[in-house]
């Protein structure tokens, strides 16, 4: 079977446990990273930030020094000017007063040779932004701690935590490849960072879900430890996970490409750009991030602990090796198939559909 | 039964969203477009320091009432926090707009030289019909007894019949328009508007300020003998009671500078009130402002004057004026980028599930339907406009929405994998799918909610928008993607493992050794 066929049933026999060591150093690298260039560097904040006046207007033809020339007239030789998207013309300098606004307004108009009317103008008092900023991270804050009770409920503690840490992975990832590159962060940018943390957690649901679904696995019949149990689920909700990762990606790809690159539209360029990191660390995190420190932490949980070192003694191999996995699964499927609890326990069978197949008593009969 | 289950919903969602899409189509209901797709001009203002709730309602009344001279359609003010949003779209005069809000409003005590009442005075009742208030000092005070109160009505007749010209020329719409800086002339007379909910009640004569809400403390409405007062008091000194008195013992003695006895209150050009004075001196905690107030009316004059006690100033955080050209260009590529990526999309997901695929993009045009009818609505009736935010929020949730279908589809097809018929399987995975997906949407929703919550500014209207569609995903997940798959994957034209997407049924790990009771799914998967 080919490999797409055999991910298209969920029957990869990845050992996601080499992965994940792997994907954890990439990971460590990547943040490390990060934090050192946020701390050297910074971020490239945009006046939103700082506060200033920006001026814009559809302007073709008209270059950057054209536009310096007539606006040294005016006082704003000086002034940050850049072509943005297409042919949009944009101008930054320090805050102003009204008529001064106004004044550097009629300048570009007929530089552009168009209406007043046509030229954007925002302006922006330098406490506007620290005030976006701090609501933004006490969002992310309380968002972060709801989360946390929330998975705590739904799922259980240790879930929560490595969901929260991929959380904080893909935020600190994603302003740090802004930070790196020194891409201007807008209002927008916070926005798409903010979107990025429920995308994060979406994925990293699913995969839980799954876990969730196959614990009952780990143990039984003395056959599997917790960290199989994972891999295995892994593989068995790797196609969904690319493939919900696929759907998001590709409208947020076609907002880039489409609205920003081809047709110049700038502020998608700030939505997109944030989006598209965002999601990409979100769904590798969800894989590689959330589900080692889950095994990390439950392998520590001393009741899964004991199950490990019984199999250890029993001499039944506890690596998560395609070989081991193929086995484990032939056992896994009977069981996800008789997928409410009761069907763990045959003597419970009742005339439902589900809880009337007892587990299978032998495995590798199955023909393939 | 159980076959029917579900299709209720189904029948009930579809004829939902159909309706709705034909009451917005025929009702003529678009989506208000905000400012950054249409142009205009939207201003974040901020008061210094901190202020009370109530007064800072005053400044946005005061704002909006400036607005409104400015004769825009549907300008939208909102708080957000202590902040102050105001979006005027389509608004000619940008600078003037943006001038105009941030301008702190002065309380002024202006002595009347003259009235105007808008009727002709020969009825008897007119001059009742002007709020007639006076101003004494509070009852049981030893200096009250002194004081016979003077009758209001005769007061006002005889000011009337000194005014010469109607009105003044003023009309209801100066009530609108508000008068210029150059009118209201501060330090020399000027004619001022009295206005009840729009229309002009009195025109007054005034002299010049005598003193402005700075020398005032605070002010509140009581309520006294079934009477409402309103009670300001002053700062002490030469400064507050000080300058009070001192026009106080003109107005008392109608000397050349207060004629008429009457001392205009003025805010932001427009006479609130125009009580006689009483006394010729005041204490500066006793003062009472009576006459025939409405309670409404005292509390809206109380706020009034403790907003000039401590006017607000009001700091521009950020203004925009936006050139409805780029902002077209921006909901343009906003739509075509989303029509691409929800093709690309569709595409994906039909070379992957097939049919079921199929029913996926369909389950996004429900949605949108509903959607759109929403927003519509919201636009029309409650001013809630789309941002460029929101439109990403909404090209965001079609990822969202059909992350919903992979979840249940993959289940499905791991469950038949499993050894499931592809029927049963249909009713299982759905419960175990719908879990997760309730589990994540409340988990966006939750993210969703705070962000609206918590911020300001453009985040919110991408989170509503987020929230909003992530509400739909559960719905249509649960009363359309359930009966539709039940209803495809039970259908003879559909029911094909290939043509779904769905791997072949493996029926045969229940059979075996194993002398369990003949199960509901073995049955199935043997027929």
């Amino acid at each position: 079977m080919s490999v797409l066929g055999r991910l298209n049933r969920g029957e990869t026999n990845i050992n996601f446990v080499k992965w994940w060591k792997r994907g954890l150093v990439f990971s460590a690298l990547l943040v490390i990273i990060s934090v050192v260039s946020l701390s050297t560097r910074g971020l490239n904040l945009g006046i939103d930030f700082e506060g200033g006046v920006s001026w814009e207007v559809q302007a073709p033809g008209v270059s950057v020094d054209e536009a310096r020339n007539s606006l040294e007239k005016v006082g704003e030789g000086a002034a940050k000017i850049q072509i943005v998207g297409t042919d949009i013309l944009r101008v930054q300098g320090p805050e102003a007063s009204l008529e001064h606004v106004a004044e550097v307004r009629q300048n570009l108009a007929e530089l552009a040779e168009t209406d007043v009317s046509n030229v954007s103008v925002s302006t922006v008092g330098a406490s506007w932004g620290s005030d976006v900023t701090a609501s933004a991270i006490r969002a992310l804050i309380v968002f972060l701690i709801a989360i946390l009770i929330y998975l705590t409920i739904r799922l259980e503690l240790r879930m929560a935590l490595a969901a929260i840490l991929a959380v904080v992975h893909d935020v600190l990832i994603s302003v740090g490849v802004y930070s790196v590159f020194q891409f201007e962060v807008t209002p927008g940018t916070v926005i798409a960072f903010l979107t990025i943390l429920g995308y994060s957690i979406y994925d990293t649901i699913v995969v839980d879900d799954k876990i969730k679904e196959n614990e009952r696995l780990v143990g039984m019949t003395g056959r599997m430890t917790y960290t199989q149990m994972t891999s295995l689920s892994m593989n068995q909700v790797l196609l969904r996970s690319l493939n919900t990762s696929v759907v998001s990606l590709l409208p947020v790809l076609s907002l880039l490409i489409v609205g920003a690159f081809i047709m110049g539209a700038v502020t998608l360029e700030e939505f997109a750009v944030a989006l598209t990191i965002g999601l990409t660390v979100g769904a590798y995190s969800s894989i590689f991030v959330a589900a080692p420190v889950l095994v990390f932490l439950k392998e520590r949980q001393p009741k899964i602990r004991a199950i490990r070192e019984r199999l250890e003694a029993q001499g039944i191999s506890t690596t998560a090796s395609p070989e081991r996995l193929a086995e484990a699964r032939t056992s896994a499927g009977t069981v996800a198939l008789g997928s409410d609890p009761s069907a763990a326990k045959p003597k419970a069978s009742g005339p439902t559909a589900s809880g009337a197949i007892p587990p299978r008593p032998r495995k590798k009969t199955r023909k393939r | 039964m159980k076959r029917f289950r579900g299709y209720g919903a189904l029948l009930i969602i579809v004829v939902i969203a159909a309706t709705t899409l034909i009451y917005t189509v025929t009702a003529g209901n678009k989506p208000l477009l905000g400012l950054d797709l249409q142009g205009g001009v939207s201003v974040v203002l901020k008061p210094t320091g901190t202020v009370e709730s109530d007064t800072l309602d005053q400044a946005i009344s005061i704002i909006r009432q400036r607005i409104d001279s400015l004769g825009v359609a549907e300008p939208e003010i909102t708080r957000q926090g202590d902040n102050i949003l105001i979006q005027i779209p389509g608004v000619k005069d940008k600078d003037r707009a943006i001038a105009l809000v941030g301008q702190t409003a002065e309380l002024q005590f202006r002595p009347v030289l003259g009235t105007i009442p808008v009727t002709p005075p020969d009825t008897e009742t007119t001059t009742t019909s002007t709020p007639v208030s006076s101003v004494t000092t509070i009852a049981g005070d030893a200096t009250a007894t002194t004081l016979a109160p003077a009758d209001p009505t005769t007061t006002l007749e005889s000011v009337t019949t000194t005014t010469e010209a109607a009105n003044g020329g003023y009309t209801d719409q100066t009530c609108i328009d508000g008068v210029t800086e150059e009118q209201s002339n501060p330090s020399g007379q000027a004619l001022l508007p009295q206005c009840e909910d729009g229309v002009l009640v009195a025109t007054y004569a005034v002299g010049p300020v005598s003193l402005t809400g700075g020398a005032m403390d605070t002010a509140r409405a009581t309520l006294q003998n079934g009477q409402w007062t309103v009670n300001p008091t002053f700062k002490g000194g030469a400064d507050g009671i000080g300058l009070f008195n001192g026009v106080a013992a003109q107005c008392f003695a109608k000397s050349q500078t207060c004629p008429s006895g009457q001392l205009a209150i003025v805010l932001d050009g427009r006479v609130l009130s125009a009580p006689t004075i009483q006394q010729a001196s005041f204490q500066a905690d006793q003062i009472e402002i009576s006459g025939d107030f409405k309670e409404r009316e005292a509390k809206d004059l109380a706020t009034a004057l403790k907003y000039g006690a401590l006017p607000i100033e009001l700091e521009q955080q950020q203004a925009q004026i936006v050139s409805a050209t780029l902002g077209q260009d921006a909901l343009h590529a906003g739509l075509i980028a989303g029509l691409v990526g929800l093709i690309a999309v569709s595409i994906y997901m039909m070379a992957f599930y097939r049919i079921l695929g199929l029913f996926a993009v369909l389950k996004l045009a429900i949605e949108g339907a509903l959607l759109w009818s929403i927003i519509s609505w919201l636009g029309t009736n409650n001013g809630l406009a789309l941002t460029l935010a929101g439109i990403t929020g909404i090209i965001v949730s079609i990822g969202v929405s059909l992350d919903s279908n992979v979840v249940y589809y993959e289940h499905l097809k791991e469950d038949i994998n499993n050894g499931r018929s592809i029927r049963s399987a249909t009713d299982k995975s759905f419960v175990s799918a719908f879990s997760t997906i309730v589990k994540a949407d409340v988990a966006s929703l939750i993210g969703a909610g705070l962000l609206w919550w918590l911020t300001v500014g453009p985040v919110r209207g991408f989170a509503f928008y987020l929230g909003l569609s992530t509400m739909l995903d559960l719905l249509t997940s649960w009363a359309y993607m359930r009966p539709v798959v039940k209803f495809v994957t039970k259908s003879r034209w559909f029911g094909h493992s290939k043509l779904l997407g769905l791997p072949a049924e493996r029926p045969q790990p229940i059979r075996g050794r194993n002398s369990a009771p003949v199960s509901a799914a073995t049955e199935e998967a043997n027929r």
